[in-house]
């Protein structure tokens, strides 16, 4: 017997705010997160600037004994799963450990320890390694680290899929528990993606913006001088939870999670396919019942590079025929930056948030209409609206299609 | 098609890339016989680290599976993933047409993904300068770079997702594709793992940890699970691969089956990072046989994790106990380890496999370098000889760092 899941906290730690309040305001605002990078030197590169989580400090949440032994992408992810915990008031015990889970989505890893590691062996020699690298950087390391912090004993993965590696993890986790095989998943991803030779190597590839010098307006999903995201750092997670468990200790509900599709192209290693895209819409909307009509927002996975803007809208257009023009589509990557395996939890908590307040988030930095791309992107400015089915959309580099529905919850 | 055949799952076919052997054959061969693929390492210094084997994979040829150019784009874990599922995709003999290809999903697991990759790009940042950086380098290190590989290479469009759970990743993908297909979100998955872990500053890393066997001096003698003179793990590359479908898809296609994969549990210690814990090593495996519907007196052979740790080993043993009670002393339990190495985030996957063939062979294979009893490990290890028996149900155990606990259960296939 499936069963229904709704969402019953959040959590989110982003370049535009720590926590659900600082993040709403920004994307109500139209707030952007991109600086001049901070950290490390970054003359040699053509892209000088990312949406950093600027006075980030680990021990005001954390001890210091765990600041040492986790990476930043562990510890954002325990900074924002405090959150959600918190705002879902959902106490762990004894009698419930075991049919919680955590699945934790994150594209990179603990890439950060790993260079600062090789920057060490490189230049020290063996001896200087950390003996803590392995258990700091291993992919599975956040849900690890909730895990014991919160004593929860039930499924306990990490799902990676680029960047759409959060919306699989969402996505997952509802069907975990649509099927009975838990009854609280934490489902959330992070990332820090901005080390040295990272950032080498996204620049090497020419994906990302050079407008250096005006961080703040550099992305520009869907706009005619897009050139490319800027890579983001942070963490969302929320609650999942099925509906009777939710009911039966009274608690807030944000929305349910009511369809949700995943795909691959099979085509090329950093080019989308707008066929496959559409495929995982057109699934997610068929797994969930819900009609081309219903959907009142799309948060778009809108990158700001030339191809996906231009692709994502054929896609769109492709699902939703001639009523893509009245649904309004926003990328809020132009305030959040690309925060890669961790974009697909924190534009969920964007369309949770829309949700809730029937408001929608801007794409800012639009100044050149695009004829390839002539939807209606929210341009810069957000607006009240009625929101009550969402689509969130996740692609990733090798063709990682994820699209997520999420409506208000109703009681019927 | 038959709602209940829909949602039985079985194993139309297999393929793998080990240290002791790169096809089905000579890998079976291998571990009947108790064969070790344990050397000195050669492909990377190891003047510097106090262990100086592992198992390595000498005579892999990237080259009689992908073109030169598809080679360049891929990390060594990611050609791996390749041929092992070329070798698996050529065993079920599954026609790779347009209509397949949408039906086909992807489930990878790996522990240490791309570091191969990224290891060499740091190099070169930091020893060299910017400019020598690889520009594929963000596709190569990514974790799922595998999963998508598969898809690209075969032109798969089903769902595909990579799984990092450190030492447990290719269970846990092949149970996570096992409940899909069980659940009707696929007919045919691509699952296993693979891990190509033998990099400098990897192998340092491990180094540091003190897990490791230091016996160099006689590398195919260093991995000795569950034997009280053990000294730690040998770590080891790999892949391998398993093609899972519906039943009514296998019929429909007259496949042949190896086996039916019939349960599947999986939990986490929320205990400690490196350190493992009984408690839910026990739940996992419960969980596992309730899934499957069958009584621990089912069993008749379990693959162990069998790490070749101390604390491993010892844990494992008294998990084993707590489920089975006083059975637990008839059950044969080997190590394949003690032969492959510890192949990380593909283990699970290779293991699974030698379960397989053991059920479909009727032969046990033995834990070697088996040499003193330890008080604490004190079942039926299979000791250092292989040995016949009939198989029906075999259990697959794989106990992660970060404390995911994942297990298996495949019965044999009577036709």
């Amino acid at each position: 017997m499936d069963r229904r899941v709704v969402i019953t906290g959040i959590g989110v730690v982003s370049p535009i705010g720590i926590g659900k309040d600082a993040f709403w305001n920004s994307l109500e605002r139209g707030v952007s997160g991109v600086r001049l990078i901070e950290g490390f030197d970054t003359s040699p590169y053509r892209t000088k600037i990312a949406a950093q989580i600027k006075g980030f400090d680990p021990s005001k949440y954390l001890s210091l004994q765990k600041v040492y032994v986790m990476d930043r992408f562990s510890q954002l992810a325990m900074v924002a799963t405090k959150e959600a915990f918190e705002d879902s008031k959902f106490a762990l015990n004894d009698s419930n450990k075991n049919r919680i889970g955590v699945i934790w989505g994150s594209s990179e890893g603990g890439i950060n320890t790993r260079e600062e590691q090789y920057r060490k062996f490189f230049s020290k020699g063996p001896r200087a390694i950390d003996p803590m690298t392995l258990p700091k950087a291993m992919g599975v390391a956040p849900a690890t680290n909730i895990a014991i912090e919160y004593g929860i004993t039930g499924l306990n993965y990490s799902i990676t899929n680029t960047c759409s590696s959060g919306a699989v993890s969402v996505g997952e986790g509802y069907r975990l528990i649509k099927h009975g095989y838990a009854d609280v998943i934490v489902a959330g991803a992070s990332e820090a993606p901005i080390t040295p030779a990272m950032l080498c190597g996204w620049c090497k590839l020419r994906a990302l913006s050079t407008r250096n010098d005006i961080p703040e307006q550099a992305v520009r999903p869907f706009s005619k001088d897009r050139d490319g995201p800027v890579l983001g750092e942070g963490a969302g997670v929320v609650i999942l939870e099925s509906l009777e468990h939710a009911m039966e200790r009274d608690s807030n509900i944000y929305c349910e999670v009511v369809g949700y599709w995943s795909n691959s192209d099979a085509y090329h290693l950093t080019f989308p396919n707008a066929r496959g895209q559409a495929e995982a819409m057109k699934g997610a909307l068929e797994s969930g019942n819900i009609s081309n009509e219903e959907v009142d927002y799309i948060n778009a996975h809108g990158t700001a590079t030339p191809i996906n803007d231009k692709g994502e809208t054929e896609a769109i257009k492709n699902v939703f025929g001639s009523m893509a023009y009245s649904i309004p589509v926003s990328s809020t990557k132009s305030m959040i930056g690309h925060l890669l395996g961790a974009a697909g939890t924190v534009e969920s908590i964007a369309s949770i948030l829309a949700i809730e307040n029937q408001f929608l988030p801007p794409t800012i930095n639009y100044e050149a209409p695009d004829p390839e791309c002539d939807l209606d992107y929210v341009p810069n400015k957000g607006r009240r609206s009625a929101v009550n089915t969402v689509m969130t959309n996740s692609f990733g580099f090798g063709g990682a299609n994820a699209s997520i529905i999420l409506t208000r919850y109703r009681r019927q | 098609m038959s709602e209940k055949n829909r949602r039985r799952v079985v194993v139309t076919g297999m393929g793998l890339i080990t240290p002791v052997g790169s096809d089905m054959e000579t890998f079976w061969d291998s571990v009947a016989n108790g064969v070790s693929g344990v050397r000195l390492v050669t492909s990377i210094d190891t003047s510097a680290f106090r262990t100086k084997i592992a198992g390595q994979i000498e005579d892999f040829d990237p080259e009689k599976y992908l073109e030169p150019k598809e080679i360049k784009r891929m990390d060594r874990f990611t050609q791996l993933a390749i041929a092992a599922t070329s070798l698996a995709l050529q065993d079920s003999n599954l026609k790779i047409d347009d209509g397949i290809k949408e039906k086909v999903g992807v489930i990878l697991g790996s522990a240490v993904a791309g570091i191969i990759s990224h290891e060499i790009a740091a190099k070169d940042l930091f020893v060299r300068g910017h400019r020598y950086v690889n520009p594929l380098t963000v596709p190569l290190v990514m974790f799922n770079a595998g999963a998508s590989n598969i898809c690209m290479h075969f032109g798969f469009t089903g769902t595909s997702f990579g799984i990092s759970t450190a030492c447990a990743s290719a269970t846990n993908a092949i149970g996570e594709a096992y409940q899909r297909i069980k659940n009707g979100y696929g007919e045919i998955m691509v699952a296993g793992g693979s891990d190509a872990p033998i990099s400098p500053v990897c192998f340092s890393a491990w180094n540091k940890l003190r897990a490791m066997s230091t016996n160099n001096g006689e590398p195919e003698r260093a991995c000795k699970p569950f034997s009280k003179d053990r000294d730690g793990l040998v770590m080891a590359e790999g892949s391998g691969m398993l093609i899972l479908e519906s039943l009514d898809s296998a019929v429909a296609r007259s496949a042949g089956i190896y086996g039916e994969i019939i349960g599947y549990g999986s939990t986490s210690d929320a205990f400690h990072l490196t350190y493992p814990n009984k408690e839910q090593e026990i739940r996992a495996i419960e969980l596992t046989l309730a899934d499957a519907g069958v009584n621990p007196d089912d069993i008749d052979y379990i693959n162990a994790h069998g790490t070749a740790t101390t604390a491993n080993d010892k844990v494992e043993t008294e998990t084993i106990k707590t489920v089975f009670g006083k059975r637990a002393y008839s059950i044969p339990i080997s190590s394949t380890k003690s032969m492959i190495g510890h192949s990380l985030g593909a283990s699970g996957a290779i293991e699974l496999i030698a379960s397989i063939l053991a059920m479909r062979n009727g032969f046990i294979p033995p834990t070697i370098n088996y040499e003193i009893p330890d008080p604490e490990c004190d079942l039926d290890y299979v000791p250092n000889v292989g040995r016949r028996a009939e198989l029906s149900i075999a259990m697959s155990s794989s106990f992660g760092f970060g404390g995911t606990n994942a297990v298996l259960l495949v019965k044999k296939w009577k036709d």
